[in-house]
């Protein structure tokens, strides 16, 4: 995808993941949580058609049920009794909390199948070595090893299979002492092999003066004006979370649920900062289906 | 002009007594393509390594290293990492970076190219070679040859002005090997980039070498040009020329230097001007008795539900003690078919006979196993411990270890850890190893891979040996020269199917493209054609020379 929501810059679109899950946290409140999680639904839908998302969804009703469940059942404040279960009354205010919880947790878990789908692992990368170059050079060759090890045991094991050495059959400790020797000659030979790989990389002059970075992602423009939107729009949800208009007030009295005066504009600003994947990426599939049309 | 040269270099390891190399000089020109040659252990990695300073080899170094007339400590450390690269044997362990494009960067980045530099020479690079299709792929993924030119690109990228190859196509299949080779002409023809490459396989490199450098315990026996190496080498060291050569000097009693034909076009030529008749008026039928050991039929194998088969209907049958080579190209499942043999993986689908008995999956036990790897064969510190530990687990007395260990010759190396042996030593002792376990079959996975032609030989008269004990050897190789030497009969394996096993001599002599160069150069032509020099030497008669139709 060249263009739409994931063509951003990583650092603004880490921004933006930092600022929707600082609000998800802040804006306890049924109505701005409830927006909160259509809209990320909606975004999901919109990136990569839910599909990420159905891989989650039994964990996210599950997490949900349990927390809505059992918050009123260990949640002992309030003032508006529901109904006694087993000598033990159940409010009103509890009930209201639990379902914020549930709604917080599955808003943040929602968010973060887009996560994947947007912040791609190099994309990581590249941000993390931005910030600790030395630490992502070290991550970046331990990634590389992995598949060598894995490759690595595995030839092991079929050889010493073949010789009679297993780590599938036989008693258990056997099998625990025999897993230790593969785990030694995988050790020993993969040292020898990487005497190699630090020969390819003085050869190639590694630790000559300090590393350079190449930069894969370049800020453009319209980075500035996304950044800038997200600032505002960040602003606007603090200031109303500093104002207490975007938080329901369970004690010491339930405040109405219902929205007044300025938190209509609190929660305008909240929408529109969770939706900006949706205007980025709708845009483009509108431009799309308009040159389909065209041709 | 003159790039690079030694002067009266001398070079000793710690520890060890003898000079690892011995008063070297030679110069290498700008626009060299120059081939270092030799037979194991003399010198030739060595020689090169001093020439990369960065690698710091350690011992003591007498004489000089001059690049563009400086000795190398004068020059600016950077300056010498860019101008000359350096690639190396093994494809996988070269390789930093889990990621194509990072690979790339990797060298660069070391530099302190900005990005729009790299930017630039990437896409550059990526162009010229070819391989779009990859920059986004994980390095793992790639096949060895895929791996050696990403390798390559990555050294380019600093703008060499010698790139130095250490043997980098011994662990390639032949046909990725051509392919590499090519591209190191090309880089030399078309942008001028001075080669020094050290390898065994010389066929190829005859055409598109200038310089030839033969090293002989850690001296220069000798640094021509291509003819006359040739000429030396037919003297004393026939082994390291090219099929073309050797047939050529088998049948001619005062050969001329500048007739010995080194590639298939040129021993053509020279056939033209001669009559040889067979002299096996009648072919030796030895018409053996057949005496199936193990036999496939319609196996199917695939490594998960929704993949590809590898292997799909595939039926083997293996006589009683041959020696049967399995040859194909890379992802044809030879590997997949040996493991199914040796019993590790179970086929799907398909019927197993050992010695006519029917079964669901090979018994381990009979069978021995020698990976492409030997080092992983190994799990305890000396050799005499490995053994110690198998004869117990086989019930094996050690007068019976003592007997194999001395036929092998490994007396000496018996207290040795395993990882300080060379690798010749490394794979007769596995192979003494695997003959303690008593097994029937013999599986060899690519044995020849990285070995000098000298070697070939001797590793292919202890498979003999083994042989002679009555045990069935089944070998998957790349190697063809070696299959037509010395295998009794080959089988061709083409996507997941045994498409053809014949004799060894019907199956090569009908092949055009996977065939010898002996067999290239003799079919369809007025002589008798045969695969090998040996073929030659027996059957071949010379009747009287034509006149030279030049």
């Amino acid at each position: 995808m060249l263009r739409g929501f994931r063509s951003f810059h990583p650092l603004v679109l880490l921004l933006y993941y930092i600022a929707v899950i600082a609000g998800l946290m802040l804006n306890q409140h049924p109505i701005f949580l409830t927006a909160a999680f259509l809209s990320i639904i909606f975004v999901n839908l919109i990136l990569d058609k839910g599909i990420e998302l159905n891989k989650w969804k039994y964990m996210i009703i599950f997490l949900d049920l349990f927390v809505f469940v059992f918050t009123p059942v260990f949640n002992q404040q309030g003032n508006i009794v529901l109904f006694e279960l087993f000598s033990r009354a159940f409010y009103l205010e509890a009930v209201i909390q639990g379902a914020m919880i549930a709604l917080t947790l599955s808003g943040i878990l929602a968010l973060f199948t887009t996560f994947n789908i947007v912040m791609t692992p190099d994309k990581f990368l590249y941000l993390f070595s931005k910030f600790f170059p030395k630490w992502a050079l070290i991550l970046m060759l331990a990634l590389r090893f992995m598949p060598l090890f894995r490759k690595r045991l595995a030839d092991i094991q079929d050889v010493q299979e073949m010789k009679g050495v297993s780590m599938k059959d036989g008693k258990l400790r056997d099998k625990a002492q025999n897993g230790m020797l593969f785990l030694q000659i995988l050790l020993t030979y993969s040292l020898e092999e990487a005497m190699q790989t630090a020969d390819s990389m003085s050869a190639r002059g590694y630790g000559l003066q300090k590393r350079s970075q190449y930069k894969a992602y370049r800020w453009k423009s319209r980075d500035w004006s996304m950044l800038i939107l997200l600032f505002f729009l960040s602003l606007s949800t603090l200031i109303g979370w500093q104002s207490n208009k975007t938080i329901l007030t369970l004690t010491p009295e339930l405040e109405s649920i219902l929205l007044q005066g300025y938190s209509w504009f609190y929660l305008l600003g909240w929408f529109l900062l969770i939706s900006l994947p949706i205007w980025t990426e709708g845009k483009e599939v509108i431009k799309w289906n308009f040159y389909q049309r065209e041709i | 002009m003159e790039l690079l040269s030694t002067r009266n270099l001398n070079f000793t390891y710690p520890n060890s007594s003898e000079q690892a190399l011995t008063d070297i000089n030679f110069t290498v020109h700008e626009g060299d393509f120059v081939v270092i040659c030799g037979p194991s252990g003399s010198g030739k990695s060595t020689l090169i390594r001093l020439m990369k300073q960065e690698l710091n080899l350690h011992g003591t170094r007498s004489g000089e290293i001059y690049y563009q007339e400086t000795p190398l400590e004068e020059h600016n450390p950077i300056t010498l990492a860019k101008d000359i690269g350096m690639v190396f044997q093994d494809p996988e362990n070269q390789i930093v970076m889990s990621n194509v494009m990072d690979e790339l960067l990797f060298g660069m980045e070391n530099l302190g190219f900005s990005t729009n530099e790299m930017r630039k020479k990437t896409a550059e690079i990526v162009h010229y070679f070819g391989f779009n299709h990859l920059l986004q792929q994980d390095t793992s993924e790639l096949s060895g040859g895929e791996k050696q030119q990403i390798n390559l690109a990555s050294v380019l990228l600093l703008d060499p002005k010698i790139l130095i190859l250490d043997e980098p196509t011994a662990q390639l299949d032949p046909i990725a090997a051509k392919d590499f080779m090519y591209l190191l002409k090309q880089l030399n023809d078309e942008l001028g980039i001075t080669i020094i490459i050290v390898e065994h396989r010389l066929n190829e490199l005859f055409s598109l070498a200038n310089q030839i450098v033969m090293l002989e315990q850690g001296r220069i026996k000798f640094s021509q040009n291509p003819r006359k190496a040739l000429s030396l080498l037919a003297e004393n060291m026939t082994t390291y020329l090219p099929e073309a050569s050797q047939l050529y000097l088998t049948f001619t009693s005062s050969p001329e230097i500048s007739d010995i034909p080194s590639n298939v076009k040129e021993a053509k030529h020279w056939l033209n001007g001669l009559d040889i008749t067979s002299n096996q008026t009648q072919q030796e039928e030895q018409v053996k008795p057949e005496k199936p050991l193990l036999e496939l039929k319609e196996i199917d194998f695939s490594y998960s539900k929704h993949t590809k088969p590898v292997l799909n209907n595939l039926s083997l049958t293996v006589q009683d003690s041959e020696w049967l080579a399995i040859l194909g190209g890379n992802g044809t499942g030879k590997s997949t078919l040996l493991k199914i043999i040796a019993g590790l993986l179970t086929a799907q689908h398909g019927k197993i006979r050992y010695k006519g008995k029917k079964v669901k999956q090979m018994n381990r036990k009979f069978i021995g196993y020698l990976p492409q790897n030997p080092k992983l064969y190994f799990l305890h510190e000396t050799l005499k411990d490995e053994y110690d530990a198998l004869a117990e687990k086989h019930g094996k007395s050690e007068t019976e270890v003592q007997t194999l260990v001395k036929e092998f010759q490994l007396e000496a190396l018996i207290d040795r850890h395993p990882y300080d042996l060379s690798g010749g030593e490394l794979q007769r002792a596995a192979l003494v190893g695997i003959l303690i376990g008593n097994p029937q079959i013999l599986l060899l996975d690519e044995p020849t891979k990285g070995m000098d032609p000298a070697f070939k030989e001797e590793f292919a008269s202890i498979i003999q040996t083994v042989k002679h004990t009555g045990v069935t050897i089944i070998m998957v190789t790349h190697d063809v020269e070696f299959a037509a030497k010395h295998v009794t009969r080959c089988s061709m394996l083409f996507q997941g199917e045994v498409i053809v096993t014949e004799d060894t001599n019907a199956f090569f002599k009908d092949n055009d493209y996977y065939t010898t160069m002996i067999n290239r150069i003799t079919k369809d032509s007025h002589v008798p054609a045969v695969v090998t020099v040996e073929e030659a030497k027996m059957s071949w008669q010379m009747k009287k020379v034509l006149p030279s139709s030049v």
